[in-house]
């Protein structure tokens, strides 16, 4: 197992190179103008936008702009956000624990209920609970996220007026931005709880609850399908008939036999919708007011922002990085013969 | 089965205080008594009194500085002394005869956010960096042209040309009183005072970084960018507000009560102005309480009609705005810039110089569905606009031609330009309004589906921009074709025409648009005494506007505001930028 993750993290420069380069190659798709943005750290640099050029070689051979921009990037200049109004890294910085946040809570929902109902669906094949459960992947499928979302936001916040909009009430914000409150990690409920303010922890759990619903209602209904779909797959294979042949309890042979090898594509996508949340859920964040990465990564590609956008795309690009080596190390751990063979 | 009871207990003490505050306990109590919050879907400029140029900005800066006379209360023609102790006139002896020396007394006991206290010398140093910080299609020109005879501070080739000796001959500080002295004399300069005389404290600026008052230092501070200003983000005035937080995260402006405020302190502790793009978001928020006004075009008006708890005060006159207009690029900043396309006039683009044939614009002017804008847009509260001058000001010509959907015309019009070109090669182009308005959204697609349906060869697209980086990119001159209004500086019917018409104004100098005739005009028209011969030189304004086509002024809007029946106190001036909130109170 350590020689397969030793090897896999042998990979991963080589993947960063692939990313880098890939990006770089579309920003060249860009004029020199608007690459300048990529260089600056204070909007000021811009009004001498030549000077940038020419310092900053953007006028030079292609492979010597690579070297310079890549540089920049190790360094973590990514350049200036006109539409944050800042650097790109501090704009990353800013917006990306909300995301985080917002991913951290609405992932264990999601898989839980999405590998839960995919199982019992599969179980009870065309039974009551099977129906139930494909209705509910087909709604959360069919229907658009902002649909969700403002249908959400009209019965429990406009009616009901339990689950505001926002990431914070006026008077836990107002507090949190005072000098007696400190961040640590900038995740509001953790924060909340290391600064002993319970009230601000329940309070940014209240906010959270909507959003979080509402991704887990879209995103689960996919991992409903292909748990489902893969766990009918594995059921008819001949050691789980054999398992059961036996005389081994059903429970043993869903959960020990049959659910463990059903997870392989459930793993892949489960992956996958962890690090699209954390890239940010535009529709999600914007209904809601919330003030996460993806709603300022899908306003500067309205804006034309080049710098946030590379800045977001390299983020995206290396979340997904992370997550397929998550995902080989898991697949490596449920099914031996991937880190054998 | 223990263990399972007490793990389940703390989630459902949680799950309880989650459910617990909700808004059906509070009923309709008024909520947040202290805080007014105000939502909109916009973002703020700057805070810089002598940068900003935009309501957005500007409601947020009118409540924490303050000028040296001010507007009496609802009145536009009449001023009340703020920082000055007395509004200058000739019968006071504050005004000399000639009408071209101002003196202002400047009040004693003020005190700035800081706790320093308010002197003359602060006041004329406001007023001088005002004038010298001049950035392009900035707000200075509204004084410089009448304290110091021009409308820029710069000469073409863009080395400053203001001299220190005009700037301290002009602004003197006399004992306790400010004595400002005109080029020549201007009726309306008092009501440009009451607007754009805010008074900050020179130590502060000065130790912030910002213009010394020094003549060596003088270009260095002038049209200076934005973010390099010390007012950009802090703000140190002697308004009813302090300015307390501006959270780029959180999309939030936070201003806090001044308890050392030289009157008596408002009775509110806080306001909180919130940025929500969502307009669905917004209207929820009003709802239950947790705005307590929100920004909303008449089209969603009926979804907050008849909540007994939302009052609607409709029926506003506003004459003191033309909104929206849309305006055209004459020498457009193509260089990578998507919005011209190919940036050639080959039927993916446009070249930067598009807009400089006036038979382009006539043909977008023509092509322009005004009855459908004004109704779907509008719901039929509005009429349409016959010029730059709106309805109800001085100057406005009830009898002037005015663009309407002609698709004949707009033809024509698209086939004569560039000896045919235009028609024969298509072009695409994208036409621009800031995120979040869906009138100019809607506006901007009438204009897209109309032209589109010309010539399968016209290409629009439609895009909306964050409002700071629109106004940036707008001065930038790189948006080839934008929506944006115009409320007055002050009312007059100069205020327009120089900043629709004059190439030093604040739209044409982003156009690029400049005719020698027309800033004649625009200078004669306001320095004419004659009431009559001075209406009949608008009227030819507004004619020649007509003709040139640089914008086009749609609809003369009535205006509505909402707000919690819970708020009290406000009172409407037609030429505020915003909330006035010193007033406001919840109850």
């Amino acid at each position: 197992m350590t020689v397969f993750i030793a090897r896999r993290l042998l990979l991963l420069p080589l993947v960063g190179i692939g990313v880098t380069i890939l990006i770089f190659g579309l920003l060249q798709l860009l004029s020199p103008v608007q690459r300048a943005s990529l260089y600056v750290t204070d909007p000021r640099q811009l009004l001498a936008v030549d000077q940038v050029i020419r310092t900053h070689g953007l006028d030079k051979p292609l492979y010597i702009q690579y070297v310079q921009w890549l540089w920049n990037v190790v360094r973590g200049d990514l350049g200036w956000s006109e539409t944050a109004k800042m650097t790109v890294a501090r704009a990353i910085r800013t917006f990306f624990p909300a995301t985080l946040e917002l991913t951290l809570y609405a992932f264990l929902p999601i898989v839980v209920l999405g590998i839960w109902l995919g199982t019992i669906s599969a179980v009870h094949r065309d039974r009551i609970i099977d129906h139930f459960s494909r209705l509910f992947a087909i709604g959360g499928q069919s229907m658009p996220t902002f649909v969700w979302g403002l249908l959400l936001l009209m019965v429990f916040y406009g009616a009901w007026r339990l689950f505001p909009p926002g990431r914070l009430s006026l008077d836990a914000s107002l507090y949190v931005l005072s000098p007696q409150f400190r961040a640590y990690t900038h995740l509001l409920t953790v924060d909340a709880l290391l600064n002993r303010q319970f009230w601000i922890f329940l309070d940014a759990l209240r906010h959270l609850v909507l959003p979080v619903v509402t991704l887990s209602l879209v995103s689960a209904a996919t991992l409903v399908r292909v748990t489902r779909s893969s766990m009918l797959e594995t059921l008819r294979q001949d050691y789980v008939r054999t398992a059961r042949a036996k005389g081994l309890e059903e429970p043993r042979v869903i959960n020990k036999h049959a659910r463990k090898n059903a997870m392989i594509p459930v793993v892949t996508l489960s992956t996958l919708l962890f690090v699209g949340l954390l890239n940010g859920v535009l529709i999600t964040e914007t209904i809601f007011g919330y003030p996460g990465i993806g709603r300022w990564g899908g306003n500067a590609a309205l804006q034309l922002d080049a710098a946030a956008v590379a800045g977001f795309a390299l983020l995206n690009a290396g979340l997904l990085v992370i997550g397929n080596l998550t995902a080989d190390v898991l697949y490596a751990w449920i099914d031996p013969r991937i880190r054998l063979g | 089965m223990i263990k399972t009871r007490w793990f389940m207990l703390p989630v459902l003490v949680v799950v309880l205080a989650l459910l617990a505050p909700t808004g059906i306990a509070t009923g309709q109590a008024v909520k947040n008594p202290d805080t007014y919050v105000a939502v909109s879907f916009g973002d703020w400029d700057t805070f810089d009194y002598a940068w900003a140029y935009d309501t957005s900005s500007f409601e947020v800066i009118f409540n924490v500085y303050e000028p040296l006379i001010f507007f009496d209360g609802g009145r536009m023609d009449r001023f009340a002394p703020m920082l000055a102790t007395a509004v200058p006139s000739v019968q006071n002896g504050l005004l000399s005869p000639d009408g071209k020396t101002y003196t202002f007394p400047i009040r004693q006991g003020v005190k700035f956010h800081d706790g320093s206290p308010l002197t003359a010398e602060d006041a004329a140093y406001s007023l001088q960096r005002f004038l010298l910080t001049d950035r392009d299609g900035g707000p200075s020109s509204l004084l410089s042209e009448w304290i110091l005879g021009i409308t820029s501070t710069r000469d073409d080739k863009g080395n400053l040309a203001l001299k220190f000796g005009d700037l301290q001959r002009a602004v003197q500080v006399k004992g306790n009183n400010v004595v400002v002295t005109l080029k020549e004399p201007f009726g309306g300069f008092l009501s440009i005072m009451a607007q754009w005389s805010y008074v900050v404290s020179k130590k502060w600026a000065i130790k912030n970084g910002d213009w010394p008052g020094t003549a060596a230092t003088m270009a260095k501070y002038n049209n200076p960018k934005k973010e390099s200003t010390a007012f950009f983000e802090k703000a140190n005035g002697t308004g009813p507000f302090k300015l307390e937080t501006w959270d780029r995260a959180g999309r939030q402006v936070i201003l806090v009560r001044n308890d050392n405020y030289w009157r008596a302190p408002t009775r509110l502790k806080r306001v909180v102005i919130r940025s929500v793009e969502e307009v669905a978001t917004r209207i929820l928020m009003l709802k239950a309480g947790d705005a307590d006004s929100i920004a909303l075009t008449r089209r969603e008006l009926p979804q907050i009609e008849g909540d007994p708890n939302i009052k609607i005060i409709d029926d506003i006159p506003t004459g003191t705005s033309t909104n929206p207009a849309w305006f055209f690029t004459f020498d457009i900043d193509c260089r990578g810039n998507p919005d011209c396309g190919s940036g050639r006039l080959d039927g993916n683009g446009i070249p930067p110089n598009f807009f400089s044939d006036v038979n382009v614009r006539r043909g977008f002017a023509y092509s322009f569905d005004f009855n459908t804008f004004l109704q779907d847009g509008y719901r039929g509260k509005a009429t349409l606009a016959k010029g730059m001058i709106p309805l109800g000001m001085f100057g406005y010509n009830p009898k002037q031609e005015y663009f309407t959907f002609d698709r004949a015309r707009a033809t024509a019009a698209f086939r004569e330009a560039f000896g045919g070109q235009v028609w024969e090669r298509g072009f695409k182009l994208t036409v621009l309004y800031n995120a979040g308005n869906v009138v100019r959204e809607l506006g901007s697609r009438i204009l897209k589906d109309t032209i589109e349906s010309l010539n399968p060869k016209f290409k629009v697209d439609i895009r909306g921009v964050t409002w700071s980086t629109y106004l940036a990119a707008m001065d930038a001159s790189r948006l080839p074709v934008f929506w944006i209004g115009w409320l007055a500086d002050y009312p007059d019917p100069h205020n327009f025409a120089f900043h629709f018409f004059h190439s030093d104004g604040t739209f044409p100098h982003s156009q690029k648009f400049k005719n020698a005739e027309v800033d004649a005009l625009v200078s004669i028209a306001a320095r004419e005494p004659d009431v009559k011969k001075r209406q009949q030189l608008y009227f030819q304004i507004n004619q020649k506007y007509f003709e040139l086509v640089p914008s086009v002024a749609t609809v003369n809007a009535i205006g509505f505001r909402n707000q919690r029946t819970w708020v009290h106190g406000w009172y409407y001036n037609p030429i505020y930028p915003g909330t006035y909130w010193y007033t406001v109170f919840k109850g």
